[in-house]
């Protein structure tokens, strides 16, 4: 498949159209995290339409995006940004295009939910903070918060939390069971 | 009695403890009966839909479907905003695409319709015979308490899944906070994303939507920040002393030690209060500060204490 029948592909499941945005710029203008983009969301709107998917997948904006969903909100299109970003992060992780420190963060997150079934800040924040090789990050508030007894190392698991695991592991493989589905039925 | 599937969320766990508290109070006392989803799993929150689509709806549905066969006649509520976006968005996907239904329901073995709503505190807080009965219950209230309300990105967005009318200037908890005696502040941040999503792996890159949250609502005369979100509080407060040190830095030109932070607290004119919505409710319904552990805010809460309170006969009131 070329780049440009993957970025059409990307565009259809998002359900953005190329010619609904005319660069007027409010979503950049209203974006909290354009700042830190080096490629802002009018940007994207705009290799969008030229079929530079090269540029949105190397960009860092696929992964700074907090999905506020202020610039669908502006649009005067409704052109939705944030769903075509997230469809582009998608495939830039299937090619393997990774910006570090969200790497890191959100399989550290996803390892920990199939430990244990929902969030443990001590795992979570002490495994990022050693894995990102940023050991100092937000260290200021543990005293207080582990003074206040707000986050310990207390495991606090679900009952079924190795079912969640086999839950999770389904979901990651999505792909490969959806594209096998008489599999799935058995 | 009003009853909903109650959906708490990571936070309430953890570091929302006096929220989780406030909360327990407040709804006790005005009758609405949280029922807890069993055995309820974490939504996913950013990580899960950043990494995968399939993921993303998979979490969410496996409490909502528990919600759904064994609480059939009962609406789920949440009191975290990013739960709250998840939720619903994995609702709203169910039902519009029959596809996604499929794919959630493989995923968590389990059938799932998507009959019941999902709501947020604001939601359930805001009609008009519940705001009724919060009023019989408050017995004092604020007095000179100049409130910034901020509602979150994800309380209010995507209006396609959330339904909001007013997505720049909601009222909702505004109204809220007139009854404790508050008076809410018109201020420009309501509803700016605070980048708690991306706190952990952009720290550097969000810290800034924060710092401007805060300042814009002192520079508009707050006293205190209100939200109806655990994790935009937490990151409302939990780096305020980062950014004071921030500041001082910038004015002076050099750098000075971070963890400095610990030992020094900043002054308290350098940082403004962040309480949930529930927690004032709370307050003004007459509980001590002792009873919702306000101890736990990393922000002290002093200030809006000492604003006092008064009573129905407008004499001064001690907490």
């Amino acid at each position: 498949m070329t780049d440009q029948e993957t970025l059409q592909e990307l565009m259809d499941k998002a359900d953005v159209r190329q010619y609904d945005c005319y660069q007027c710029g409010k979503c950049s203008g209203g974006c909290p995290m354009a700042d830190a983009m080096d490629l802002k969301p009018r940007g994207v709107m705009r290799c969008a339409q030229v079929g530079s998917l090269n540029r949105i997948l190397n960009s860092n904006t696929i992964w700074l995006c907090t999905g506020c969903y202020a610039c669908v909100d502006r649009c005067p299109h409704d052109v939705n940004v944030p769903a075509l970003i997230e469809e582009a992060r998608y495939e830039a992780a299937r090619r393997g295009i990774w910006r570090r420190d969200s790497e890191v963060l959100n399989k550290v997150f996803v390892a920990n939910l199939k430990m244990f079934g929902r969030n443990h800040e001590m795992v979570l924040a002490g495994l990022y903070n050693v894995l990102a090789l940023k050991p100092a990050q937000d260290a200021q508030s543990v005293p207080h918060m582990m003074s206040k007894k707000l986050i310990g190392i207390r495991p606090h698991s679900i009952k079924e939390n190795g079912e969640l695991a086999k839950l999770i592991e389904r979901a990651e493989s999505w792909d490969k069971l959806a594209s096998a589905p008489q599999e799935v039925k058995k | 009695m009003i009853r909903y599937a109650y959906f708490p969320g990571c936070a309430s766990e953890s570091t929302a403890l006096s929220t989780t508290l406030a909360n327990n109070f407040v709804f006790g006392r005005i009758g609405i009966d949280l029922v807890e989803i069993k055995d309820w799993n974490c939504c996913g929150a950013t990580s899960a839909h950043t990494l995968s689509e399939p993921l993303g709806l998979a979490l969410p549905a496996r409490s909502l479907a528990w919600a759904e066969k064994n609480l059939p006649e009962l609406d789920v509520v949440t009191g975290c905003a990013s739960c709250y976006a998840r939720l619903k968005l994995t609702n709203y996907r169910v039902r519009q695409d029959e596809s996604a239904r499929y794919m959630v329901e493989k995923i968590i073995e389990a059938p799932y319709e998507a009959k019941r709503e999902v709501y947020n505190f604001l939601d359930i807080l805001s009609p008009a015979d519940v705001r009724g009965r919060i009023e019989e219950q408050i017995v004092r209230r604020f007095k000179n308490l100049k409130a910034a309300c901020y509602y979150g990105c994800l309380n209010i967005r995507p209006a396609e899944v959330t339904g909001a009318k007013d997505r720049e200037n909601p009222q909702a908890m505004d109204e809220l906070a007139r009854l404790t005696g508050a008076e809410p502040v018109d201020w420009g941040f309501k509803t700016e994303c605070c980048g708690a999503a991306h706190q952990n792996d952009a720290a550097f890159e969000t810290r800034p939507l924060a710092r401007r949250i805060l300042e814009n609502a002192r520079a508009c005369g707050a006293d205190v920040i209100l939200t109806a979100c655990p994790m935009c509080q937490l990151n409302l407060e939990m780096r305020q002393a980062e950014y004071a040190r921030k500041r001082k830095d910038e004015k002076r030109g050099k750098a000075s030690f971070p963890l400095l932070d610990v030992v020094l607290p900043p002054p308290e004119k350098e940082t403004i209060p962040v309480l949930s919505i529930t927690e004032l409710l709370a307050l003004s319904m007459g509980a001590g500060s002792g009873r919702l552990r306000l101890d736990v805010h990393h922000v002290p809460v002093s200030g809006v204490l000492s604003k006092g309170f008064r009573d129905e006969n407008e004499s001064e009131v001690m907490i």
